[in-house]
């Protein structure tokens, strides 16, 4: 009897301890177990079995990638802008004792450096340098930090500057500067444009200064030709009437006669003037019209 | 005791902590469906056991089990997935020395060829002198340095 109360006793201290002794930890998750108050070890994820009489589970610790929010602070660049920052840093934890027997809270920690090391950071920068230059400062910050928390075991995989916008008043100049610099250039812009419009029209109007020129010489020069090609028919035609004339002028003073006649008629069949005046001495006009 | 342990009993016994354990998914109670099963087999065997003897054995094979499994099988369990073991994932990667070291006080660079941790570029420690162009294995990490060997 006394053999089965041991047995029975015997039997529930197995099965408490079996219940405490098997841990099981979570993929992601790494568990550290302190031996009588001691570091003893690290439980990787899956089936550990822990001694419950010595051994306690003293902190939960993730593994994973931890993405820590840095909240969005006020920094100062060196020429007295005020701009403000905010960042995200991903760490991940290699060495689970170090990271919680190292520091008393990692997270906090962390977020402080980040915090410090970017005011620092762009401290030393100008307002310019610091909105273009991103990426310059994620690696200055990511290495200052690096050296800082190697001591806890813990990597700072990257940080990332998320949003770094000037103060009100500061986005405020500055859209004035770019919106006065667009202005600027518009003016620049239009000047430059009447400028060559002007150009172009005093050269369009010399170009046809120029041609109209031109086409009146030409067109005095045809004139002229003209003219000495007409003299030099006239003066063909006349030589040959006077070839023809001769010595003998009755033909022709009768040829004249007849037509001053004609002319005569006409005149005297049109309809507005009725006062014709008829040389009394046809022949003779005729004949003063031969120069004869 | 009017009642005595059939071994069908313990068979179903340690059927029944077996079930449970889907319910409660600890895998503590497995063991003890493993021991009862086993109890009961031994039953079947020798049915003169005493229900002393019986309870002894039970946490002896429950106990037995438990150390079987942990001792033996569970070292050659491997961990499928490094995910989440940032050190696991490194330790072991092969790399090349971009910088070498004179001496084990210098630190050296290394390159990996996809990134690791973040980093494809890592400041490393090794116990030998590194020319550039050596292959070396990570034994492990040290803060932002890494310890390595060569191949």
């Amino acid at each position: 009897m006394p053999g089965l109360i041991l047995i029975v006793i015997l039997l529930a201290l197995v099965l408490v301890t079996i219940f405490l002794g098997v841990r099981i930890v979570p993929q992601g998750y790494k568990h550290v177990v302190q031996r009588l108050g001691k570091y003893h070890k690290t439980l990787n994820p899956g089936l550990n079995f822990v001694i419950p009489y010595l051994d306690t589970i003293a902190y939960k610790v993730l593994t994973k990638d931890i993405s820590l929010d840095i909240p969005s602070q006020e920094v100062i660049t060196k020429d007295n802008a005020v701009i403000t920052a905010n960042a995200i840093a991903f760490i991940n934890i290699i060495d689970p004792p170090k990271a919680v027997f190292g520091i008393d809270n990692y997270l906090v920690a962390i977020r402080n450096l980040v915090q410090t090391s970017l005011r620092s950071i762009i401290g030393e920068m100008n307002l310019d340098d610091a909105l273009t230059s991103r990426e310059l400062i994620k690696t200055r910050l990511k290495e200052s930090i690096s050296d800082d928390v190697a001591a806890w075991g813990i990597v700072v995989k990257t940080v990332e500057i998320q949003d770094i916008k000037p103060s009100a008043t500061m986005q405020m100049a500055m859209e004035q500067q770019a919106a006065a610099e667009r202005t600027r250039r518009a003016a620049i812009t239009e000047a430059e444009g009447k400028k060559s419009a002007a150009i172009l029209n005093a050269e369009g109007a010399k170009e046809a200064a120029i041609r109209e020129a031109e086409g009146n010489l030409e067109a005095s020069k045809r004139d002229a030709e003209a003219k000495k090609i007409l003299a030099d028919a006239t003066r063909e035609a006349i030589s040959r009437v006077t070839e023809a004339i001769g010595e003998n002028q009755l033909p022709a003073t009768y040829l004249l006669g007849e037509q001053y006649v004609e002319a005569v008629k006409e005149m005297s069949g049109s309809s507005n003037s009725k006062l014709v005046l008829l040389p009394a001495d046809v022949i003779g006009a005729v004949r003063g019209l031969l120069g004869k | 005791m009017e009642f005595s342990m059939q071994w069908w009993h313990w068979l179903a016994l340690g059927l029944l902590l077996v079930g449970a354990e889907l319910i409660v998914p600890s895998f503590t109670i497995f063991w003890f469906g493993l021991g009862a099963g086993f109890t009961g087999l031994l039953l079947l065997l020798f049915p003169g056991l005493s229900l002393t003897a019986q309870l002894a054995l039970f946490a002896l094979f429950s106990a037995g089990s438990t150390i079987f499994w942990f001792r033996v099988l569970k070292p050659r369990m491997a961990d499928r997935s490094t995910a989440g073991m940032a050190r696991e994932a490194i330790i072991g990667e092969l790399a090349l020395v971009i910088k070498g070291s004179a001496s084990p006080r210098d630190k050296g660079r290394v390159r990996f060829t996809v990134p690791l941790l973040g980093s494809e570029e890592w400041p490393c420690i090794c116990s030998e002198s590194l020319q550039a162009g050596d292959e070396v294995r990570v034994t492990g990490i040290e803060g932002h340095v890494l310890t390595v060997e060569k191949r």
